[in-house]
Formats: C-alpha cells, structure tokens, sequence
C-alpha cells in the first residue's frame, strides 16, 4: 500500500512557530509577531495593547490574530480598543474592526453614541453594527436616527438594515423619511423595498 | 377545527429570510427553491411554535434554541458516505496535489487532513481515489490523517465496518476491491487500507490539539463550520491556516464558505471546485 502512516518511531512534527521564529510581538517576522499574539491570554489588560498593535500592523495574517484575540476578549475593553480604528484611513481595517464589533455584544452600549456622531461615514458604519444587535433596540435605534438625520446615505444604511431586522413600528419612520428626502429616489426606492419586506408585502406601499 | 399548519410566507418575507441566511451562512436559495425552503419553514415554525413568518424569523435572528442550526440542518443534506462531494476529489488529484508535491520537501510526504473525520468514509475515500486515480501515488509518499473530537466516532473510524448506505456511492468493482464482507448488510475496510490511515482526536477550536497533528498541504474540512457560532468560527479559520503549510489548501463544504468567515486565505477557482489557499508568500519558517 503506497500511503504511509506514522507510527511512535516518527512522531507527528508539531505546526508551533520553530526556534527561528519565537513568539515576539515586535519581531520583524510575522510568523512570530502572529504565534505571539495567539498565546496571549484573553484577558481585558491584552486589549489596548492588541488595539495599538493593530494600528500599526500591515500583515493580514497578524492583523486577523489580533482581531479574533479582540474577539475572545470581549467586553467594554474589547470594544474601546476598537472603536478609533472604525475612523482609520484603511478600509481594510475599518471593515475589518466593524465585522469584530459586530460579534461584541458590547458594542451596543456605543451605538447611541455612534449613531449620533459628527461623520456622517461613522453613523454609516454604525447602522450596519447594528444589525447584528437585539433587534428590538437596534431598530428602535435606528429609527431616531432616521428622524433626525441630515443626510441620505447614512439613512439609505439604516433603511437598508431596517429590511432585516425592523418592525411594522419602523413604517411610519420611513414613511417620513422618504416624504424629506423626496428628492432622492434611491432612497425612495430602498424605503419601499424596507417597507414591503418589513410587512411581508402586506402593508400599503410607501410613496 | 382550524388547522394549525403556519402560513406560508409571502414573497417579501420568503425574500428576507433568503437574505439572512445567505448573509448568515452562504446557503443561497432562489425563487426556483421555494418549495424546497417552503416545506422546511413550516416544519420549523410548527416545531417552534411560531404563529406567523415575523414571529419566526424573530427567533432565528436571536437564534432563540439554537434555531439557526435546526433550520440550517433542516436545509441541508447531513450524512457522510464514501466519495461524498467527489468534485472535490477530483480536484485534489487534478489541481491540488501537482502544486503540492512540487512544494514538498523531497524527503517528506504529502499530507492530508480529514478534519472532522466522523466514522472515517471521508479519509478512506481519499485513500481509494489517490490509489485508484492518481498514478503518482506510486513515487509520493502520500500520509492521511483522520480526525474528530467525538472519540466513539473515532474508534468506528478505526473499526472500518460500513452498511450499505455508506457504500452507495462506490462502484461495486471498488467495494469488491477494498472491503471485505463482515456481515449480510456490513462490509470491512480491508486491512492494508485501514493500517494506512492514522485517526486522532482533536478539536477544531483548540489550539492545543490542532498543532499536535502538525502542517499538511490539503486539508478536508467540509459541512462543519457552518454549524459553528461566528466566534468559534472564526478561532477555527486561525487554527487551520496555522495547520497548513504555505500554499496549502482547504477544501469546505459546498454550502460554505470561507470568504465569509476569515481573510487569511485566498479564493482560487478550479473547474472542480472552489477551494482555498493559505497564501504562498507568508513562509516564514
């Protein structure tokens, strides 16, 4: 039989990082900058390290350790150490920061904050935090901040997520969204998609 | 008596429950399967108790009793027999394996992981087909490891002994040629056969014991991730890019997909299938 199996005189060599790349944080290896990270216990004090790190990293294999570190982590800690990379320059990052909030459940306490900030970019990045947020706040969130919003493209995002996870109490929200942004028809146009799917195509159409 | 059979989704609500779980889980379903989803809906939102479609998709968002596996296993296919998915063995010996035994150290086999293994058809699978369809199997030492964390499933793996269901698949010139006959509806994997496959235990999500089984160049890790919580999910992607070499594969299930769970690994199209690279470039031991 030509396939082999290893037996007690040739043990299985193991997938740790060899002797050439240690675990260090600040090697110039990735190899050992990601081994470091991975062993780093998940505890909340690893988390502003982990976010100052991230900052800086450029590899894509280190950047992901960090990030499911983050994640493992969890909490109020996890989620400070995250939020400024929402505004980073890099929208590999920003995306990539916006997926770990995501799975945090701790990042519901930020969205009010979110929600309402000066960027119009953040308060699109918030609205699709919220929709892996309980539905019943994120939706009740969502829709105060279609009430008062200013611009379309931060409400187009949160009418997109109101599809999703929105009631038949978000109807008449996005009634009057559409009527101030009658100028907008992409906006017009998502509304009554929202609406028909909100209703299960039950519901009058939106103008 | 009123019947209390839920009512079908409109076509609105048939829609948002296709979005989520395309977004949740990669499964996409057009229009043209929704007598397939219909029937299993309803089968779900009579077992939850669910009155109305907004009810029930109120507790599949919360994922309330797990409620995402049961639909996501109501809509899938959930059993393992010999040369399952077999597009994906194809691809092995078509696309995966030139690349890998040119990467290989002279000295070292090829190694391939069956990652979780079940009852062992999977390894054994890939075992038959390099012996019946990849004449280099005669040069390359090829080393093939099964594995799962369910240790009764493991000692089944080891046991060999399949029905008939398992074998349905194969050519009866193969069945024949592999197995023998242990019983009036059981066959045993032959015993050279089953001597060449290693089965270990280990768990997708722990460090510890992935990195005990060392790297391989292919790795076989079909319709489990899709089961996982997003975070679990993701600890296994960072597992498994750490349990390949550079430029090793990972083969998943039809249904699944890695783009949506990690950016670490590269998307390469092959006519067989899709499958999965950890990139060549990050060697760095």
């Amino acid at each position: 039989m030509p396939l082999t199996r290893r037996d007690g005189s040739s043990p299985i060599p193991p997938a740790d990082p060899t002797p050439t790349s240690r675990p260090d944080p600040s090697s110039p290896d990735p190899e050992a900058r990601r081994a470091a990270t991975r062993l780093l216990p998940p505890n909340p004090e690893s988390a502003g390290p982990l976010g100052r790190m991230l900052a800086h990293e450029r590899d894509g294999s280190v950047r992901e350790a960090i990030l499911t570190a983050l994640a493992r982590i969890g909490g109020d800690a996890a989620v400070a150490a995250l939020l400024p990379h929402l505004r980073s320059d890099d929208a590999a990052l920003r995306s990539a920061a916006l997926t770990t909030l995501q799975g945090l459940p701790a990042t519901l306490a930020q969205l009010p904050a979110l929600l309402a900030d000066e960027d119009p970019d953040i308060r699109v990045l918030a609205a699709e935090i919220a929709r892996a947020m309980p539905a019943g706040e994120a939706a009740a969130l969502l829709c105060g901040m279609i009430a008062r919003e200013r611009e379309p493209n931060p409400c187009a995002a949160a009418v997109e997520v109101l599809a999703e996870i929105g009631g038949p109490d978000c109807l008449p929200v996005l009634e009057a969204c559409a009527g101030r942004f009658a100028s907008e028809p992409f906006l017009g146009f998502a509304i009554r998609a929202a609406s028909a799917r909100i209703s299960g195509g039950r519901a009058p159409a939106t103008r | 008596m009123t019947s209390a059979v839920p009512p079908r989704a409109t076509a609105d609500e048939f829609q948002r429950l296709c979005d989520f779980l395309y977004r949740r889980t990669g499964l996409s379903f057009t229009p043209a399967r929704r007598y397939y989803v219909d029937r299993r809906l309803a089968a779900r939102m009579e077992a939850t108790g669910a009155a109305t479609f907004p009810d029930y998709f109120a507790r599949l968002r919360a994922d309330a009793g797990g409620e995402v596996e049961h639909l996501v296993n109501s809509l899938t296919v959930n059993e393992t027999y010999f040369f399952r998915e077999d597009h994906q063995l194809r691809c092995l010996t078509s696309s995966i394996l030139p690349g890998a035994v040119a990467r290989r150290v002279p000295s070292e086999p090829v190694r391939i992981w069956s990652v979780p293994c079940s009852t062992g058809e999977e390894p054994y699978s890939i075992a038959i087909w390099l012996l019946e369809n990849w004449p280099p199997i005669d040069d390359v030492d090829v080393e093939i490891v099964g594995s799962d964390i369910d240790t009764l499933a493991l000692a089944a793996a080891r046991d060999g002994i399949y029905g008939r269901r398992s074998l349905s698949r194969l050519p009866p010139a193969l069945v024949t040629k592999y197995f023998d006959q242990s019983g009036d509806e059981s066959w045993r994997i032959i015993d050279g056969l089953r001597e060449s496959v290693l089965f270990t235990e280990a768990n997708l999500i722990d460090p510890a014991t992935v990195g005990a089984q060392g790297r391989f160049d292919v790795i076989f890790c079909r319709n489990v991730l899709i089961y996982f919580d997003d975070m679990s999910r993701r600890v296994a992607a960072e597992n498994l890019y750490d349990a390949l070499v550079p430029g090793g594969y990972i083969c998943l299930g039809h249904a699944e997909s890695m783009s949506r769970i990690s950016p670490l690994f590269e998307v390469r199209r092959h006519e067989e299938a899709i499958v999965y690279q950890r990139p060549e470039g990050d060697a760095h031991d």
